[in-house]
């Protein structure tokens, strides 16, 4: 619905447009039934209208001669809202011909109420059907459906010879069959089962299973409704099928992002860094900062230091602020392997030989790093903002994918494909490996292992901070976020095998399915996540050193 | 032994002294008022906020020559989100500091907690945050929404809207479970069929219902699951989702919620916790349109409120409390709720004359013991629950709540269990 299209009124529009006015500036006990009627009308230009009022941004003006105009704010682009006449559609004017200038904070808006809501609500349907974006028109036509009234029939055959886009046509026949069912007559019951079968349709499951219970139908319609059971029954066991693996193989690839910066530092070079959750942390808290300069800046009180941090002030619909999170990504990368090199040189240095104590310091570097995290940013959490691109979902054959669950399974082949050619094709990992397996003829070689010690800490925990920056797309950053996934990094480091990345990743992407599978079956996620760790102990009793052992400088030595 | 004898010594001199000192301070000028929260640990993001209301009321009351002619004197002790050390703490309010009433406790596991101390020293606890009723002691008044004020309205409302499936999902405790069974109760009782109850149902031997709907453990972060259920669950398009999740975990549930394509429009979610305060630290954006049901919205437009919040923001500006928030900050419900209690004890103990508890009690069930408060008026009943409006509200984007329905003076039913007849 363009704004054009509301300055040419033809005659129905601008009757819409006076019961509009009349409804806003009636009294509240009659506004609903005005409302309710103009569904018999239900011109285009309601829409916006009705929008515009339920959004409290319709008002009352006050002319100098008395007359009261109704006048809405349109949606302001950039610039300040503008005012427009509901009568009319005219922008609203003075007396001098000028242009009424509304404060938002002064003038009190019509309100609304729940009762005339759901008025508005049958003519906001009805305009739905012919919404521009399909998704809308669907789900319009499928309510429509659902409440089976004969009466829908012409307005949906009117709309199926006007329908262009295919799935929203087969939406209008499986309205259209839903109508059908409550039919008095055998065959056309037939047909539409025949039609809901063909299409799998699940929203018509309940309806459909009530008939193939019915026993005051006739045998023909029952048999009919029972294979459509099946048929719908069957589709959706493979739908659950599929997205549970699917949502397997995402909570793995999050647990794989997750774990992959403790399978360095853990696996590899065998320091049992406790603080790996908060390293994870500060990439969640550098994602906040960069989304907060991309906006309108933020101020922050350090140790009652207040420190204002300005902001570009980008529009929150542009381009440029929406791809905040490619520039989150390096910025949280560097950042946590800057606090990972401020660890290795401050604190695990002095402590590789002797792994149990750097179990406890780092342990109190953890619970340092969290009150760090409480001072600085305070003890709610950081509302980070998912990216449009990253919200809302598309479906293959009625599995439900969400774009930021297919953007953490790539994300996670990325990291872990980079970090495998890092380290078995570039120079520098073979340094990494060269230390990692025997430090003292390294060193013999002429390999600088201190620098190497540093460097493979800080590319670990630069993989944490990335994992900090995308779970702030999918959960919480708080200060005490980085406890909530330590367990779950350990659990798939030492499950996978310490030293292995293919180990890591095996072992995350089978948690998470066998997570996922025990929550669908048992109906529960409390037991399910009782189960997967009662599995995992008893995996550990029969293969101590994980799914893949192999000999390194790890805990075994 | 020597040494060990002089410290006992010293012991018994500093107990009288303090022992002797406290009452002749308190017989002068002020009457002790005991505040238990949290001020430390999870529960410590909520919890403060009640105390500084609580401290902003007795400052208020103070001003205007206190109670009785007695200034409130404070005691502030920390719960440390810990339950049993709630019951230490309230039993040092009660049988040390030997206050008048204490004004505390946010989760109904702390409040079972100190109960039984209330009861044995026959103390006054007045409880601001709503919970899951099925509890009457003779020691505590609730000024909190019961299940009626709060559950049952906003399940009216999607009925009246038009919704028939009603999903429930909450954290796995004592409140959740609690409220989604009377839930169950009522929602069967209005005709709704059991299949069009989402979440799953549990039932003993006997076929008994015992829990209804998804739990999931505190700090849960993985939604997708029973999202994924949802979005099934609502295909037909006139689903709505009653939503008992506490604290952290609402955020990866909204969070998947927006982002499996569901809108508030199609599914809308009621959430029984979220409150002003909570939604300073959740992205609002996915919460928009979701709807709030409490008994006040910082967005109430009334004179009461309107003084209220401007006098308690100045009085942040300059209050004497160490490390308190004095910028962006917002009221709720819990926290109005805890004012209206100081406001209904100070009248209480102005009705009887007196701060004995026995004496208070017998007015405040008096039913007559009532305070215009920033939600509307508040009135004490004999069950020891308050009257008083409920509001729905829809979340809008600056975390404020749109009022879309108003349910006035709604009387509190604690018991609610087995009550609803089919109609």
């Amino acid at each position: 619905m363009t704004f054009a299209s509301l300055v040419h009124a033809d005659e129905s529009e601008t009757a819409a447009r006076q019961s509009a006015a009349r409804a806003i500036l009636a009294p509240e006990s009659e506004q609903a039934t005005i409302v309710q009627d103009m569904a018999a009308n239900p011109s285009p230009v309601l829409g916006p209208i009705f929008e515009a009022w339920q959004r409290s941004q319709v008002y009352i003006y006050e002319a100098p001669d008395g007359a009261r105009i109704p006048f809405l704010l349109m949606p302001a682009d950039g610039s300040a809202a503008k005012a427009m006449r509901i009568d009319n559609g005219e922008p609203l004017v003075g007396p001098d011909g000028a242009p009424i200038t509304v404060d938002e904070t002064v003038m009190k808006p019509v309100e609304t109420f729940a009762k005339l809501r759901r008025a508005m609500r049958s003519t906001m349907d009805l305009l739905a059907l012919a919404d521009p974006a399909p998704a809308t028109r669907q789900s319009a036509i499928l309510k429509l459906g659902m409440k089976q009234s004969p009466e829908a029939l012409p307005i949906l055959n009117a709309r199926l010879a006007k329908e262009q886009d295919k799935a929203v046509k087969n939406g209008i026949l499986d309205s259209i069959a839903l109508i059908n069912l409550a039919s008095p007559d055998p065959q056309l019951q037939i047909d539409a089962l025949n039609q809901l079968k063909k299409s799998n349709s699940i929203p018509s499951r309940e309806l459909v299973a009530k008939m193939a219970a019915d026993e005051s139908l006739s045998p023909k319609v029952r048999a009919a409704a029972v294979s459509t059971l099946k048929a719908i029954d069957n589709h959706l066991f493979w739908v659950d099928f599929f997205g549970t693996m699917f949502r397997g193989v995402s909570l793995g690839s999050v647990l794989l992002v997750v774990a992959l910066g403790l399978a360095i530092t853990f696996g590899l070079m065998g320091v049992i860094n406790m603080a790996h959750g908060e390293i994870m942390v500060v990439g969640g808290y550098a994602t906040y900062l960069v989304q907060c300069i991309f906006g309108s800046g933020v101020a922050l009180a350090p140790f009652g230091i207040s420190v204002n941090l300005p902001g570009f002030g980008f529009d929150p619909n542009s381009g440029i602020y929406q791809s905040y999170f490619l520039f989150a990504l390096p910025v949280a990368f560097l950042s946590a392997a800057a606090v990972g090199v401020l660890l290795e040189r401050g604190v695990i240095q002095f402590l590789y030989r002797r792994p149990l104590e750097s179990l406890l310091a780092t342990w109190g570097v953890s619970l340092v790093m969290q009150q760090l995290f409480r001072l600085i940013f305070g003890p709610a959490n950081a509302p980070v903002y998912s990216p449009a691109w990253l919200l809302g979902s598309f479906s293959v054959g009625d599995v439900i994918m969400n774009y930021n669950r297919v953007f953490v399974i790539i994300f996670a082949v990325a990291i872990v494909v980079g970090t495998s050619l890092l380290l078995a094709k570039t120079p520098v990992g073979l340094l990494i490996r060269a230390v990692m397996q025997d430090r003292t003829t390294a060193a013999c070689m002429g390999v600088r292992t201190r620098k190497v010690n540093t460097l493979t800490f800080a590319f670990g925990s630069g993989l944490a901070g990335l994992a900090g920056a995308f779970l702030s797309q999918i959960g919480n950053i708080g200060p005490s976020t980085g406890q909530t996934y330590i367990v779950d990094s350990f659990m798939v480091v030492v499950v996978g095998g310490i030293g292995n990345l293919i180990g890591t990743v095996i072992s995350a992407l089978g948690i998470g399915t066998v997570d996922q599978i025990l929550q669908t079956s048992l109906r529960n996620p409390v037991i399910g996540k009782v189960l997967v760790l009662v599995g995992i102990i008893l995996f550990l009793q029969w293969k101590p050193s994980g799914l893949f052992a192999t000999k390194g400088r790890g805990l075994e030595n | 032994m020597k040494l060990s004898q002089t410290l006992q010594a010293m012991a018994v001199g500093a107990s009288l002294l303090v022992g002797t000192m406290a009452p002749v301070r308190a017989a002068e000028d002020t009457v002790k008022v005991g505040v238990l929260h949290s001020l430390s640990g999870t529960m410590a993001i909520s919890e403060t906020s009640l105390r500084d209301v609580l401290l902003f009321a007795f400052d208020e009351i103070n001003a205007k020559g206190g109670v009785l002619g007695k200034k409130i004197e404070p005691v502030v002790v920390d719960g440390a989100s810990n339950w049993p050390l709630f019951a230490e703490k309230a039993k040092q309010l009660l049988e040390v500091d030997k206050v008048s009433v204490v004004f505390g406790c946010w989760t109904s596991v702390s409040r079972k907690s100190v109960l039984p101390v209330f009861e044995k020293n026959n103390g006054l606890l007045f409880y601001p945050v709503q919970y899951e009723g099925e509890e009457l002691s003779k020691n505590i008044f609730y000024t909190a929404e019961a299940v009626n004020q709060q559950a049952i309205p906003a399940v009216d409302y999607l009925l009246a809207d038009g919704r028939k499936k009603f999903y429930l999902i909450g954290t796995d405790y004592v409140y959740p479970q609690t409220t989604n069974l009377v839930l169950l109760e009522y929602l069967l009782s209005k005709g709704v069929p059991i299949e069009n109850i989402g979440g799953g149902l549990r039932k003993d031997e006997a076929g008994k219902v015992i829990s209804a709907g998804k739990y999931t453990p505190f700090g849960h972060t993985d939604y997708q699951q029973i999202v994924a259920e949802i979005k099934q669950f609502a295909a037909t398009g006139d689903a709505c989702v009653i939503n008992t999740i506490n604290g952290d975990s609402n955020v990866p549930f909204f969070k998947e919620f927006a982002a499996s394509g569901l809108t508030a429009a199609d599914c809308p979610v009621v959430s029984m916790s979220l409150s002003e305060d909570e939604l300073r630290s959740l992205p609002t954006k996915d919460l928009v349109g979701h709807l709030g049901c409490w008994a006040y919205f910082m967005s109430i437009d009334s004179k009461e409120n309107a003084a209220f919040k401007k006098n308690f923001f100045d009085w942040l500006k300059t209050a004497k409390v160490q490390g308190i928030e004095r910028t962006n900050r917002v009221t709720c419900s819990p926290m109005v709720l805890s004012y209206d209690g100081v406001y209904l004890w100070k009248a209480a103990v102005e009705k009887a004359g007196s701060f004995d508890v026995d004496k208070v009690r017998e007015v405040l069930e008096s039913g007559k013991i009532t305070f215009d408060g920033p939600n509307g008026l508040n009135t004490v009943e004999k069950n020891h629950h308050t009257k008083k409006n409920t509001y729905i509200g829809e979340t809008k984007a600056d975390g404020q709540f749109k009022i879309v329905e108003e349910f006035k003076q709604v009387y509190p039913e604690p018991f609610l269990k087995g009550t609803f007849v089919k109609e």
